[in-house]
């Protein structure tokens, strides 16, 4: 019945009461396990890049500047909070932190750079046999690697010996804002 | 006296009407479990619109008048009306006719400026407003001739208070219910808050306005619903006469915000309805409406 | 003789030379190659044997095979099988039969690939451009493989879609591309005669993303799940899910179970979100503001489980190839009862308080009318079908993750209108929260993900289904040689039930424009996800607001 509903709706608010946070005035956490910022902890980093080639926001550069020196570059801007980067690290590097509050006017402040100093394998250089499981998870970890660190651009090209040429192409590298045709 | 008394009028109702809005709004937050905004929200917002600029999307001159036309008749109601149960100095001029002129010249100027904004949205919304118009001041009318059949005279004191003034009768009874009614389409407020209906016309009649000019048809709806929901308070709730001036001013301003307060909650639940079944709802009130004056004519 | 059998002896019966080849990978499939002069009988007669019209998949195979392929997927909901009609036309000469006079659904699958990969499909009543901007040029077909994922063509001026012809004694209104009843940008121009819809034109597509050629380009296996995930606000999982199961089938990966019971309780939480969400959404489209405010609120109860299960409110990237990513543990678990529990009360009051309400039904009976025999001519689904009184759910008929171990109700009613729909979800909600709890108790213990210790096999096809909330939702996967699909066709449940809102339209009053959409759940998002990054989008803004700005002051005709 039509006024037995009206008196019902009014009810049905009664018992909750204002639901209205007073966020962000009053702190609000986040639950555990929450998927925010990735945070790279550098002293378990070994520099293989797997989660820069698992990225699907693809927001994870990584350039070697020479033999001795990888950098990786995370740029939060993009990141989507996927994860993925966390459950691919062999090391155990990467842990997703509870931090959602991102918004700044500073690309800087949602930046994570690694400077690695990299052992040189005896055998070939660059590689590293721990390669997962599954077929299609592959970390792809062998070469020398030259991502944009400049323009924010992962660039998908390995060589097998370090190319000064190829470092220094990639530091000029410009993003095409019209290919036009 | 009476002089002062127009100046009072058009003071409080200038300057209550974005607080009795407030009120609303808050009230409406409250039962959808919201915080609301503050109760002093509408007065920010008139502000705000004021400070902008103005733009003259239409380029016409019925545009550009329609937003001032509407303001000046509802602020000449204000000035009018017996608030405190006192007929001030304008009001002993003129009678229960003019009033229900002037609000309807209200409802016109909104009309005007919605077809002069030449918009497919405010054309539709200006057709929703003109059946309801045609449809529900009728009602309004009646409310005003049920005192003066009652009080036995055309003047604005009978028509407001002599419905309730000699006493309850029947046809007192029958006319409050459907004014109760009619008072949800009067404030433009869910289940009849059709013209206005966001969802499908986005704001209607107002679409094109911004700005001064939406200010002042913003101002104009919250005093249009005061002085619709302060005739219901001075009209039908007997018990409120004090005898004095000022007791009477703070009863009525009370009254009006206890309706409101009911508007609201009828207004957060219940969805809207369609126009043509609104129409079979206030084609019903008229009925009804017609039925009261009958009565009252006829002394009960 | 099986279902499968008795369709491929009738198909060889009618077809004769037509039928080329048949191959079943399993009990549930059956994949036919047929001549494209075949194409229009084999059509019409999986239909006529019972048949469901699903999606149309269009395949460049031209450096392969010098060929463009025309895939027609068909379902056999009574008989949980699926036939998958295949054919080709050479390159030079790609030109098939339409079978849309036949099969209304199929409409907008072969218009797609007549923008994307220059089909022509003779005899199809609306051969109109689709998801292409209108002023994309000519000659090039996105999907294509020649043709780049990230090309930006230069964009063309004052160019418009043509709208159909507004019928004699009409006004037109434009509903879009920005409205406040619309959540995304899409087009419907409403031909209204007084408050009187008479017809209706839709162009939509204006948020194609290019997902599925950027996922057939760029991004690898297990990348695709988040890409798909992000398909639409609110089905995620479903997307993930379908395409995870659709290369699973392809290439022969058995999940463990508890996985499959993962994805069960993660769908189905899903579920439960959505319909909170439209019913609120459907609340606020009759302005019924409580009405929509108190659904949401409860529906945040369901966002923090979410939250607590897989670390976000909406964007779950539970699913992988091969398994899910986390596991519910013992806590978790004590906090979906829990919230299981505050939700069934939650909304059996929010039930109570709705289902009587005289101005609700008002507003909702008798509204946006279709018939059952329109609907299934239409193949429309979901709950949008299911208050027309056609039994068709997905978990039933084409039982997948841990469905088969659930028992559950589907609600159907045949009041054939918007308060149909409203019944249907609300039902639905309770049905979701018995098969949660059926979950949890009986989830087995194991692995989560499967191993896969050699890459996928290449070129092999597979079609999954899943349930969204929404309808039944259809990938259709290729597998690749290079760690990615070789093609990926998404088709959400509104592609279809959108096909036939202009029918469900017809004659009723403008004010319930906004409700009649809404009924179908409509989520563009999921419905606009193919072609290559668009034109330059300032060329378009200025094109949409010219085109309103005209449409809006013309001169009314008679009113």
């Amino acid at each position: 019945m039509w006024l037995t509903s009206k008196i019902k709706q009014v009810l049905m608010v009664a018992r909750p009461g204002v639901v209205t946070l007073k966020y962000p005035f009053e702190p609000r956490p986040a639950p555990e396990g929450f998927r925010g910022a990735p945070h790279w902890d550098h002293t378990k980093c070994i520099g293989c890049g797997g989660c820069s080639n698992h990225c699907p926001a693809r927001t994870i550069m990584v350039r070697d500047l020479c033999q001795e020196i990888r950098v990786l570059l995370y740029d939060g801007s993009r990141c989507t909070y996927c994860g993925r980067c966390a459950d691919v690290c062999p090391e155990k590097a990467i842990a997703m932190t509870d931090r959602f509050e991102q918004a700044t006017d500073d690309r800087a402040d949602v930046t994570e750079t690694l400077e690695l100093f990299m052992l040189t394998c005896q055998r070939c250089g660059r590689c590293y046999d721990m390669e997962t499981k599954n077929a299609i998870d592959k970390l792809g970890l062998t070469g020398y690697r030259y991502d944009s660190l400049e323009a924010r651009t992962v660039i998908r090209r390995a060589t097998d010996t370090f190319r000064p040429a190829e470092l220094e192409r990639t530091e000029r590298y410009e993003r095409p804002d019209s290919t036009g045709d | 006296m009476s002089v002062v008394a127009v100046f009072v009028n058009v003071l409080l109702f200038l300057l209550l009407a974005p607080l009795f809005e407030g009120v609303m709004r808050k009230i409406t937050a409250r039962v959808q479990s919201r915080q609301g905004p503050p109760v002093v929200q509408p007065y920010f917002d008139l502000l705000k619109l004021l400070g902008k600029d103005r733009v003259d999307s239409a380029r016409n001159w019925a545009f550009r008048l329609a937003p001032p036309a509407a303001f000046a008749s509802i602020l000449a109601v204000a000035a009018l009306v017996p608030l405190g149960s006192k007929v001030n100095a304008l009001g002993a001029r003129v009678d229960a006719i003019t009033l229900v002129y002037l609000l309807t010249l209200g409802g016109v100027s909104v009309l005007l400026g919605a077809l002069a904004s030449r918009n497919t949205f405010a054309a539709i919304g200006a057709s929703r407003e003109m059946v309801t118009m045609v449809m529900v001041e009728p009602v309004l009318a009646m409310t005003l001739l049920v005192g003066a059949a009652r009080g036995h005279s055309l003047g604005l004191g009978a028509a407001v208070f002599g419905a309730s003034a000699a006493g309850y009768g029947l046809s007192t009874a029958v006319m409050l219910a459907a004014y109760a009614v009619a008072l949800q389409a009067f404030v433009a407020k869910q289940p009849f808050d059709i013209p206005e209906a966001e969802i499908e016309v986005l704001e209607g009649p107002f679409i094109e306005y911004s700005g001064p000019d939406y200010a002042l048809f913003r101002w104009y709806m919250m005093m249009k619903q005061m002085v619709y929901a302060w005739l219901f308070a001075a009209g039908f709730l007997p018990f409120l006469r004090t005898g004095s001036y000022v007791g009477d001013l703070l009863t009525q301003l009370l009254g009006t915000l206890l309706v409101f307060v009911a508007i609201a909650l009828v207004g957060s639940t219940n969805p809207r309805l369609r126009i043509d079944q609104a129409v079979k709802i206030y084609a019903g009130l008229i009925a009804v409406a017609l039925v009261a004056v009958g009565l009252a004519v006829a002394g009960l | 003789m099986n279902v499968l059998d008795r369709i491929e002896t009738e198909l060889r019966g009618r077809l004769g030379a037509g039928l080329e080849r048949t191959e079943s990978p399993g009990p549930a499939r059956l994949f036919v190659d047929v001549e494209r002069s075949a194409l229009r009988a084999a059509a019409k007669a999986l239909i006529g044997l019972g048949g469901r019209y699903m999606v149309g998949i269009g395949t460049d195979e031209i450096a392969r095979k010098g060929t463009l392929g025309l895939i027609h997927t068909f379902a056999f909901d009574a008989d949980h099988a699926a036939v998958v009609l295949r054919t080709a036309a050479p390159a030079a000469d790609p030109v098939f039969d339409s079978i849309t006079p036949d099969i209304p659904s199929a409409g907008w699958s072969e218009r797609e690939y007549q923008d994307l990969l220059g089909m022509r499909c003779t005899g199809h009543p609306k051969p109109k451009r689709l998801i292409l901007a209108d002023d994309w040029p000519d000659g090039v077909y996105p999907l294509r493989k020649e043709v780049p994922h990230d090309l930006e063509p230069p964009a063309a001026e004052d160019v418009a879609y043509r709208l159909d012809e507004a019928p004699p004694g009409t006004t037109v209104v434009p509903i879009g591309p920005f409205h406040v009843s619309l959540h995304e940008p899409e087009h419907f121009a409403v031909y209204v005669d007084g408050e009187t819809i008479k017809g209706c034109d839709y162009r939509g597509f204006m948020t194609h993303r290019g997902i599925e050629k950027l996922c057939q380009t760029q991004v690898s296996y297990n990348e695709v799940p988040f890409v798909a995930e992000r398909i639409c606000g609110i089905c995620g999982s479903v997307h993930a899910c379908c395409y995870a199961q659709a290369v699973e089938a392809a290439a022969g990966i058995r999940v463990p179970r508890r996985a499959e019971y993962i994805r069960t309780v993660m769908l189905e939480i899903e579920r439960l979100h959505s319909h909170l969400l439209w019913l609120g959404i459907a609340g606020h489209l009759i302005g019924f503001d409580t009405v929509f405010m108190q659904a949401w609120r409860v529906r945040e109860k369901v966002m923090w489980l979410s939250e607590r299960i897989t670390g976000n409110r909406k964007t779950y990237g539970m699913i992988l190839i091969g398994g899910v990513r986390r596991d519910i543990g013992p806590e978790v678990r004590a906090d979906i009862e829990g919230v299981l529990a505050s939700l069934e009360k939650e909304v059996l009051t929010l039930k109570n308080a709705v289902i009587g309400d005289g101005a609700i039904h008002r507003r909702t009976k008798g509204v946006g009318y279709l018939s059952k025999e329109e609907t299934a001519r239409w193949s429309l689904i979901g709950p949008v079908a299911r208050a027309r009184g056609l039994r068709l759910d997905t978990r039933k008929d084409h039982p997948y993750a841990a469905y088969d171990d659930m028992t559950f109700d589907v609600p159907v009613v045949d009041s054939g209108d918007v308060w149909g729909t409203l019944v249907v979800r609300v039902l639905e909600i309770f049905e979701s929260i018995a098969i949660l709890r059926q979950a949890l108790a009986k989830m087995p213990e194991g692995p989560l993900m499967a191993d896969m210790p050699e890459a996928l096999p290449p070129l092999r096809h597979a079609v999954s289904m899943v349930e969204a909330p929404r309808g039944e939702s259809v990938h259709y996967v290729i597998t690749g040689e290079e760690n990615r699909p070789e093609r990926w066709r998404v088709r959400a449940p509104t592609y279809p039930n959108l096909q036939a809102v202009p029918a469900m339209l017809l004659d009723n009053q403008f004010a319930d424009f906004p409700i009649i959409l809404g009924q179908i759940d409509p989520c563009f998002s999921c419905t606009d996800r193919v072609a290559v990054v668009d034109a330059r989008s300032g060329a378009r803004r200025v094109l949409g607001r010219a085109e309103l700005e005209r449409m809006s002051r013309r001169e009314r005709g008679k009113e």
